[in-house]
């Protein structure tokens, strides 16, 4: 962590684009697979958090002060886009160690075994015709790694 | 509103929204290196606020600024960029421009400073309209039907299925561009652009309830008394 890293990143902050939604290209999604064996075949990967099928008021506002998962998440797009659009080594290097470390802190937390392999994808989901249907294609799989070497404190 | 008075509001505002960005950061779930990392930006931000809520403590805003900025320099190699994209870039700007407004000698360099916050909130509403308007798909509302259709950003899926009311989404695109565009008119006069904040604070508000953009809600509407001064230093 280079503080000289530092003001190179500052650097956008002071003249910023503001470009937001410019265009709505194809979205990231993180899905995991958690094996009990590394020769083992991933026969059914999970979404990475799926949103709620409902969101009440209440937790909306809720969110408006604590909404530290929510933000995380999106944090993790952020990476996914990273690593699709792979600028450089480092920062692809960067963006798959943060996504697997954060799916492993996430899924230790609800119990995983530590012994268990994790793999991540990334999907890309985009419309699929003018009858907005969604479609989603895999661009990115992560190799197998030991979720007790993804635990760091 | 003079240049100490909106300073101090915004640098207030700014403390209270790094606290509540901060203490995200803090909870369990966070690696050991980030809550270390988050931890003295939770401190220096309630010294901040306390710097100029109660004078008498003797803090210096000055310094305590510039202790922000410098953690921000180890904060932003550990996530590579941004953690939270557009509400990170505004955060570390307001950051910046206070940091500046309170370190430089001269009273016209402190407001240049300042001012440029506020000039840079103005851009960040039209810039935002003007890239909108020049794509068909924003024009046509397929743009917006898309944001919850398909995009990260929806919290819920029922927020989805209001990617199946186009005409709804059409009106609501047309009214995102239209403000947006607009928003410079509002500087004109103070009353108007009070009503060109207060609607844009809404619009923030329903962003942060639709896509859970909270730290947007928060973090912009600390630029505000920036703008607000700069209306009244350039136009009153």
């Amino acid at each position: 962590m280079s503080p000289f890293a530092g003001l190179r990143l500052l650097m956008p902050a002071i003249v910023p684009s503001w470009r937001f939604f410019d265009t709505v290209t194809a979205s990231p999604r993180v899905d995991y697979a958690l094996l009990t064996a590394s020769d083992e075949p991933v026969e059914q990967w999970r979404e990475f958090r799926p949103r709620p099928a409902v969101l009440r008021l209440g937790t909306m506002l809720r969110r408006m002060l604590w909404n530290a998962q929510w933000n995380e998440n999106l944090y993790l797009v952020s990476l996914a886009e990273r690593l699709m659009s792979a600028g450089t080594e480092e920062t692809a290097i960067h963006s798959q160690r943060e996504l697997l470390l954060r799916v492993a802190r996430h899924l230790d937390r609800r119990g995983s075994d530590h012994q268990a392999y994790l793999q991540i994808r990334l999907r890309l989901v985009s419309r699929a015709d003018a009858a907005a249907r969604v479609t989603s294609e895999t661009v990115y799989l992560s190799g197998l790694c030991l979720m007790a070497e993804l635990l760091t404190p | 509103m003079t240049l100490d008075g909106a300073l101090h509001l915004t640098s207030a505002m700014m403390a209270l929204a790094f606290i509540q960005q901060s203490a995200e950061h803090l909870r369990p779930a966070a690696r050991l290196r980030e809550r270390l990392l988050f931890a003295p930006r939770l401190l220096l931000s309630a010294l901040l606020a306390a710097s100029v809520g109660a004078p008498s403590l003797g803090l210096d805003p000055a310094i305590v600024t510039l202790a922000l900025a410098a953690n921000h320099l180890f904060i932003l190699p550990f996530f590579n960029g941004p953690y939270n994209g557009g509400a990170d870039r505004m955060s570390l700007l307001i950051l910046l421009c206070l940091t500046c407004a309170y370190n430089l000698p001269e009273r016209p360099w402190q407001e240049l400073a300042f001012g440029y916050l506020g000039m840079q909130l103005l851009l960040s509403y039209f810039i935002a309209g003007w890239v909108k308007i020049a794509n068909p798909d924003w024009r046509s509302g397929r743009a917006l039907r898309d944001v919850f259709l398909f995009s990260a950003y929806p919290v819920g899926e029922d927020i989805r299925r209001l990617a199946s009311r186009p005409r709804l989404l059409l009106a609501a695109a047309w009214a995102v561009i239209g403000f947006e565009l607009i928003f410079p008119l509002t500087f004109l006069s103070h009353p108007s652009l009070m009503a060109g904040l207060a609607i844009a604070a809404l619009f923030h508000g329903a962003n942060a309830c639709l896509f859970g953009l909270n730290r947007f809600f928060w973090i912009w509407i600390c630029a505000y008394p920036s703008i607000l001064w700069l209306q009244e230093r350039v136009m009153g």
